[in-house]
């Protein structure tokens, strides 16, 4: 999902970025006034733990192998803000030494998987916390939320690279999407394998992690999940509907067109031109969309079953008999 | 184990090493811009680049397979995305631009990462206002990128030695218990680097 | 003239219910080279941590370390710090700077000095140590001998008046041990060496502690006690090669 230089056209690019750095920026502040500063190289260390997490392989079918993204389980283990600036971090890295994701698109990277995907598996995370308790909660939650996440930062990818008119809306989304479904199976499982090995050795690594976040994280987490919703009811619907150049009309009314016609020396030279057929293509991704989010869903509530009973029958040998 | 494999170049002798890293900051950054933004009818434009950072390359003394090895590495994933402008009008001239400025922002990033070392890039962040907080994180993270990565080594090589079996599921099993060793490992290290941060001043 | 160290009966438990220290007690004269020695778990680091006010995580209402007359609690523990130089037993942890020049610059830095005097006081520091000339290298490119001096360097740029080394051989070629305990000579400091590399506290340390199981077994001259085998094999250590001539008494 790293966007290299190039895709993105300097509209969108100084958009995500104004984005990025306020939300960064916001992170970054918080994180001054809320985290202690024993924790500050904790967010250092946990940047380079997820940059390193990041590099090891995970065997697919056929000699392929997928790797983790980790903004759920950063913000899972760190609470949102320090997920934030840890997610940042990683890209900011990869961008300026490995040259993985752009320079000029780093704000685009940053925004789709350092904010929305952090604060998508926050909030899903928190909000289905209130529902599923325990452990195997906690998995279920954990799993469902890495998903989601990673499919709605895809969705925001592809809607970056159509409205740059690198990519019609109507095959970047159902592309993009359709990719990220799969490689969100694989995400939600590494992360609830995870969550799970380390509540079994230091579980009380899971509990401490709100301390960044002041009481009220229910709401804030809604909050989160609400913006989250209506961006992408922005991004998504208007496509979906028959009426063409949606993202360009949602720009328009949001004043971005005006900005971009004012500076004529940022051409984006390619219009965005919806082929006829196309938005039955963006339709049936929705579909599938909704449809895989409930297979997920099913799918982590079994997993995270499994995973939790093991997990006890686990400790119960291990633990000491009892002594009166 | 050594990491120098990740910035190996970064500090050797050329010319264009003793540049100040600001300046090769910045010049990148126009460089990029300038790329990005033009539109493909200007080919001069981008034959020009293509030359001035050929140029350049010979300067560094870089081993050209080096800096080629890298381009390969990563132009796959630009094309991954760049094949998806191909199903639209004017799809192949889309296409080609995009490769085109791709290729060039990458060589100038693969340019910039091998010549200036990242401890100088932070420092010149700094003074371009980067908030405090985020280049201490940033600085922390490079550091120990590289002692993590060891101990990803010698904790993988410790459990490959006992196991023996090959079928996938126990392979995520045992990849996932990694990457949990790691994070608990990780925060154990933060407080012990918190104690030596603390111990000469910190705070 | 008050004593460098002072602490009266030390108690410390880990967080997880672990006694490490149970009731430590012992005075170090200024300028005295003092070897901390006991086997694996025994507590030394747990004692060194306690040194800098590292630990116990919030300091207690009566303090039982006293730096030169100084009783360490909250408020002046970032000042004790500054007294007392500690090095840490991983190198990994304590160079956390991406270059040499900023690790060792980053105590005098956070103790508020300018820049010129920073920079004249981390010179001073890699020469002692004979790193001139490496000040822009990446710690990670660094050799386990280097890197220890590098953190040696780091403490000594703070100018402490007690340096609390723990196991500052480990991990160091004979030649690099020779090296840093001909640096430590050089060093006028008030010692006190945590370690299990017996030659070295022959070498510099004049009194020697034996710590096991937290608590200070004996405590006494070095060749006294390092030469005492009944002694050594009871808290799993060893007579050392050099005192095998001598026999106490
Ligand atoms: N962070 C910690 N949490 C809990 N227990 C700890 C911690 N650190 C040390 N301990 C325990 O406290 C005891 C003393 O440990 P310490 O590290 O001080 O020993 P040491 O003498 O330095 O040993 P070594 O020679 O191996 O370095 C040990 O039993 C150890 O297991
Ligand atoms: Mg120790």
């Amino acid at each position: 999902m790293h966007i290299p230089d190039g895709f993105l056209d300097a509209k969108t690019a100084i958009a995500t970025g104004m984005f990025s750095i306020t939300g960064l920026g916001t992170a970054l502040r918080r994180a001054e006034r809320h985290v202690q500063s024993r924790k500050i190289p904790l967010i250092g260390l946990a940047a380079a733990f997820i940059f390193v997490a990041q590099m090891l392989n995970f065997p697919v079918a056929s000699g392929t192998s997928g790797h983790l993204l980790g903004a759920t389980l950063a913000a899972v283990l760190l609470g949102p803000s320090a997920a934030i600036i840890v997610m940042s971090s990683v890209l900011i890295v990869q961008a300026l030494i490995f040259a993985d994701g752009g320079i000029l698109a780093l704000g685009a990277n940053i925004f789709n998987m350092a904010i929305v995907a952090t604060l998508c598996g926050y909030g899903i995370y928190k909000i289905l916390q209130i529902f599923f308790r325990g452990e195997q909660g906690r998995l279920v939650a954990v799993g469902f939320a890495s998903w989601c996440a990673t499919v709605i930062a895809s969705v925001f990818c592809a809607g970056e690279l159509a409205w740059s008119g690198t990519a019609l809306w109507g095959t970047a989304f159902p592309a993009m999407a359709g990719v990220h479904m799969l490689t969100g199976l694989g995400e939600a499982t590494i992360t609830m394998l995870v969550i799970a090995a380390i509540s079994k050795t230091r579980p009380e690594l899971l509990e401490d992690n709100d301390q960044a976040v002041p009481a009220n994280g229910r709401s804030t987490a809604f909050v989160y999940v609400a913006l989250i919703v209506i961006g992408l009811l922005l991004l998504v619907a208007p496509h979906a509907s028959p009426l063409p150049d949606g993202l360009e009309q949602v720009a328009s009314s949001l004043g971005f067109e005006h900005k971009a016609t004012e500076a004529p020396i940022l051409p984006s030279p390619i219009k965005d031109y919806q082929l006829p057929g196309i938005p039955s293509a963006g339709t049936a991704t929705i579909v599938a969309g909704v449809i895989g989010a409930l297979a997920v869903f099913a799918l982590s509530f079994l997993f995270a079953r499994v995973l939790a009973r093991r997990q006890k029958s686990a400790v119960h040998p291990s633990s000491p008999p009892n002594r009166q | 184990m050594r990491h120098d494999f990740l910035d190996r170049y970064s500090r050797l002798d050329s010319p264009i090493h003793r540049l100040p890293t600001t300046a090769k900051l910045l010049s990148t950054l126009c460089v990029i811009s300038a790329t990005v933004t033009l539109h493909f009818t200007h080919a001069w434009f981008f034959i020009i680049v293509a030359g001035v950072l050929l140029i350049l390359s010979a300067l560094t003394t870089i081993p050209w397979r080096f800096l080629f090895g890298r381009l390969m590495v990563l132009e796959p994933f630009a094309l991954g995305i760049a094949v998806m402008a191909l199903f639209q009008e004017n799809g192949v001239f889309v296409f080609l631009s995009i490769l085109t400025k791709s290729t060039l922002c990458l060589f100038t990033v693969i340019l910039l990462s091998n010549t200036a070392p990242f401890a100088e890039i932070l420092l010149s962040l700094k003074r371009f206002g980067v908030p405090k907080l985020l280049i201490t994180i940033l600085a922390l993270m490079y550091r120990y990128l590289f002692v993590l990565i060891d101990e990803t080594e010698r904790l993988n090589r410790a459990r490959s030695s006992r196991t023996f079996s090959n079928s996938p599921i126990r392979k995520w099993h045992t990849m996932a218990s990694l990457i949990g060793q790691l994070f608990v490992r990780s925060t154990e290290r933060a407080e012990r680097i918190y104690a030596a941060m603390s111990a000469r001043g910190w705070k | 003239m008050n004593p460098a160290i002072e602490i009266r009966g030390l108690q410390f438990r880990y967080p997880d219910g672990k006694e490490a220290l149970r009731g430590i007690s012992f005075t170090i004269a200024d300028g005295e080279c003092v070897g901390l020695v006991g086997p694996n778990g025994s507590g030394k680091s747990t004692l060194l941590l306690h040194l800098n006010g590292l630990l116990p995580e919030s300091l207690p209402k009566d303090p039982n370390v006293v730096v030169y007359g100084r009783a360490l609690n909250k408020e002046n523990a970032a000042e004790i710090r500054r007294d007392v130089g500690l090095l840490f037993q991983d190198p990994d942890d304590q160079l956390f700077c991406p270059t040499v020049y900023e690790d060792v610059a980053f105590g005098p830095e956070q103790f508020g000095l300018d820049k010129e005097k920073v920079r004249a006081v981390v010179t001073k520091a890699l020469e002692t140590t004979s790193l001139l000339g490496h000040e822009h290298r990446s710690p990670h490119h660094l050799s386990s001998g280097e890197k220890r001096r590098v953190c040696l360097a780091g403490v000594l740029a703070c100018e402490p008046r007690v340096l609390a080394l723990d196991e500052p051989t480990s991990n160091l070629d004979p030649r690099g041990k020779r090296n840093l305990i001909q640096t430590l000579k050089s060093i006028p400091a008030t010692k006190i060496i945590a370690t299990h590399d017996l030659e070295m506290v022959v070498e510099l340390c004049s009194r020697t502690i034996v710590l096991d199981q937290g608590t200070i077994i004996a405590d006494g001259p070095t060749h006294q006690l390092l030469g005492d085998e009944k002694l050594m094999l009871a808290h799993g250590l060893e007579k050392p090669h050099i005192l095998r001539h001598v026999h106490p008494h």
